[in-house]
């Protein structure tokens, strides 16, 4: 039913009244409504292409990667008491256990087992650190040794490639006949997860650049957290608005926009240069992404201090609490999930930092996990970075397999934001 | 004119309902009382540049409930808040003039404000209770300034306090719900409880009852009646039926200054200021 009285305008006069049926302003609504149409596709189109993008990704990542993960194994008849000259379990066992192994030069042992079972062939079966293997049995287990036994050793990585994806003419054959006689298997290749860089690729493992980047990280946290929350906390709660203050402010904006590279050149300059502290080094690592971090630590902690109610702290001033007290009893725990989800987002981007790194020269070739903060290590990122420069073909498959580890570990950090935030959210 | 009259009849007559035998007691002299518990004298406050309180001289009694009016943006709650040095949070504003406490001085270098507000409390305009237990919103006051030696003695200071706002019986069975999740009437009288809790000698209330529905505005009015006596009471109102109805004193505030103070009812039956008169019969505000 249309309301057909007249209306009556502010000066007076009488006007018709409004026509919502006239065809102009049924064809300006159809055109409201298609412009909320239209809008609404573009947005699931936006979200559409993004998820298909990251979709994409886990795709080529994990269809490249999860063969690193696996090895390709080929039995080994070994015969120890002939070939250690009758070394019985006992030797194996103790404290001399380690010297009595290295005594028993099982390099040499693995090769004469391996000529006496395959003969010399044109391509090598076993990749070169199989004997490590070897002697990890043999002191897990040292009864094996007063017996003949038959091995499962990682192939070489020619043979290896062969398996997965096809590799030479001559691995291929070498491949053909040792399938022939049941020699070959497939395994989960463990030492991927547990060893660290390798020049042979069968060997390369992912452990020492984990721990490296977990060590880089605790440093950072450490540094960057509460320093950056009590810069926010200050220059919200406390500091003077002033143009000092003013000058601050646009100062941390510009810090958080700077490029990672040129904290690299900071750190290289004020931690090695003028303090002397040692290269590649977890803790340098640390403190260069921690200055990387805390500006957008401080920038989310500022925006999820400003975002606490006022009427939430005159409400504690009003009854006598300290201005301490309303920041540590109130502003604090409000604030308290933005600030975590501001910082995990930093930590996330300095978990994924090569650049300022390389600069502090954390891109050295690591055998061994670091074993405290001023140790040598590399970090995911570089072990990446330095994998995918690598001319052997083994390295592609172990640079996706980093990749995922990278991303597991990236995956894992985002859901404790998320378990955090949740946590502590409170609900009004 | 006669809607003027009318009107301003029915304020007299709420006012003069109101004053039941306390009326006996209030002094006619505008300012200076005898025992005063606030005793305000030539105080200005500026913000910035700008002053918006000037040259204002005030007493509040212990004995009765103090209404500041004004049509809005007149200073009120800048001068309530200059009582309890809430203003000092304000980085531009700068508070002139003497005002004591019981004779104390309250804007001597020696006064502790932390003290100074827990023995003057504030109840603000919109409900803001603490998100969290309403227990805990009421324990917290008396957890900051230590008032309870144990779980027991808290215990019984939250009860306490809860039934001298009215609201035990309807929240006795939930404490350990969100204050948050309360109506705004119950907020606003969780908010009262908490600032009993610290056992305060005045009550300052900034609108109280400018967010909530009738029926809970006259909650808070009942409670109002109930807490005379015990707290020196003053409470800024924009509604002239409020004042007449809660207050037995009443401070007329005009552009940052205070025109008229006086007994309730006359304010409402007899003023003596034009001004006053203007802005109680609606003529403007
Ligand atoms: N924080 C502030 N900063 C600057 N000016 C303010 C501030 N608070 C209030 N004022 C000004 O002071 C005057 C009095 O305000 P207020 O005390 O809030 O009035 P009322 O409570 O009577 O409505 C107004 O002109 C207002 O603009
Ligand atoms: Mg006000």
């Amino acid at each position: 039913m249309i309301d057909t009285t007249p209306r009556f305008t502010v000066d007076g006069t009488r006007t018709a009244p409004t026509n919502w049926d006239s065809p102009d302003m049924r064809k300006r609504i159809a055109r409201r409504y298609a412009a909320e149409r239209r809008f609404k596709y573009l947005g699931m189109g936006a979200v559409i292409l993004s998820a298909a993008f990251l979709a994409f990704l886990l795709y080529v990542m994990i269809g490249n990667g999860l063969s690193g993960f696996q090895r390709t194994e080929v039995a080994l008849d070994v015969d120890f008491p002939a070939l250690t000259g009758g070394t019985g379990a006992a030797a194996l066992t103790g404290p001399s256990a380690e010297n009595t192994a290295a005594s028993l030069d099982l390099p040499g042992v693995v090769s004469v087992a391996v000529e006496a079972q395959y003969g010399e062939t044109e391509v090598p079966i076993f990749s070169s650190g199989a004997w490590q293997i070897v002697q990890k049995r043999l002191l897990e287990d040292p009864a094996l040794i007063e017996a003949r036994q038959t091995m499962w050793l990682p192939a070489s990585s020619e043979l290896d490639i062969a398996a997965k994806e096809g590799g030479s003419a001559q691995a291929e054959r070498l491949l053909a006949a040792l399938r022939a006689g049941d020699a070959v298997q497939t395994g989960f290749n463990s030492s991927f997860l547990t060893g660290s860089d390798a020049t042979d690729p069968a060997q390369a493992g992912i452990w020492s650049a984990f721990k490296g980047s977990l060590m880089t990280m605790l440093v950072t946290v450490i540094l960057a957290f509460p320093i950056g929350v009590l810069a926010a906390l200050y220059l919200e709660e406390y500091a003077p608005k002033n143009r000092w203050t003013d000058l601050i402010e646009v100062s941390i904006n510009n810090l958080a926009a700077v490029p990672s590279i040129i904290f690299g050149l900071l750190g290289l300059v004020v931690f090695l240069n003028w303090f002397n502290m040692p290269r590649s080094a977890a803790i340098v690592g640390g403190l260069t992404l921690a200055l990387m971090t805390m500006p957008i630590i401080v920038i989310a902690g500022r925006n999820a201090i400003k975002s606490v109610p006022p009427s939430i702290r005159e409400a504690a001033l009003g009854i006598g609490a300290s201005p301490i007290q309303v920041v540590f009893h109130h502003v604090l725990p409000l604030a308290l999930p933005g600030i975590l989800t501001g910082t995990i987002i930093g930590m996330a981007r300095a978990l994924g930092e090569t650049a300022p790194l390389l600069l502090i020269g954390m891109r050295a070739f690591i055998p061994t996990p670091p074993g405290g903060l001023t140790d040598p290590s590399t970090v995911l990122p570089v072990q990446i970075y330095l994998w995918s420069d690598e001319v052997n073909r083994g390295f592609v498959e172990k640079t996706s397999a980093a990749i995922i580890v990278l991303l597991l570990f990236l995956l894992s950090m985002n859901a404790l934001a998320i378990y955090l935030r949740n946590k502590f959210e409170t609900r009004w | 004119m006669t809607d003027d009259n009318r009107r301003n009849e029915q304020l007299a007559r709420i006012a003069r309902n109101n004053m039941g035998e306390a009326a006996a007691d209030v002094p006619s002299e505008p300012i200076g009382l005898a025992d005063p518990k606030i005793s305000a004298r030539g105080v200005n406050v500026f913000y910035g540049a700008k002053q918006a309180i000037k040259d204002v001289s005030i007493d509040v009694g212990m004995d009765n409930v103090v209404a500041f009016i004004g049509p809005s943006g007149c200073g009120k709650s800048t001068f309530l808040r200059t009582l309890n040095r809430m203003n000092d949070t304000i980085p531009i504003a700068r508070v002139e003039g003497d005002i004591r406490l019981d004779g104390e001085d309250i804007y001597s270098p020696k006064m502790d404000v932390v003290q100074l507000r827990a023995r003057v409390g504030m109840v603000f305009q919109k409900p803001n209770p603490f998100p969290k237990s309403i227990y805990d919103n009421v324990a917290y006051g008396p957890r900051i300034h230590g008032l309870a030696s144990g779980k027991a003695e808290l215990d019984e200071i939250v009860e306490r306090s809860l039934q001298r706002a009215g609201l035990w019986n309807e929240v006795s069975d939930r404490l350990s719900d969100s204050g948050t999740a309360l109506s705004g009437g119950q907020q606003q009288r969780l908010c009262i409880a908490r600032a009993i809790a610290v056992d305060p000698e005045v009550i300052l209330m900034d609108e109280p009852c400018s967010a909530l529905d009738p029926i809970a505005t006259a909650k808070i009015e009942e409670l109002i009646h109930a807490l005379r006596g015990q707290y020196a009471i003053v409470i800024v109102t924009h509604n002239m039926q409020q004042a007449a109805r809660v207050s037995q004193r009443t401070a007329f505030f005009h552009l940052g200054t205070l025109v008229e103070y006086g007994k309730t009812s006359e304010i409402f039956t007899n003023p003596r200021e034009e001004k006053t008169k203007d802005y109680i019969t609606g003529r403007y505000g």
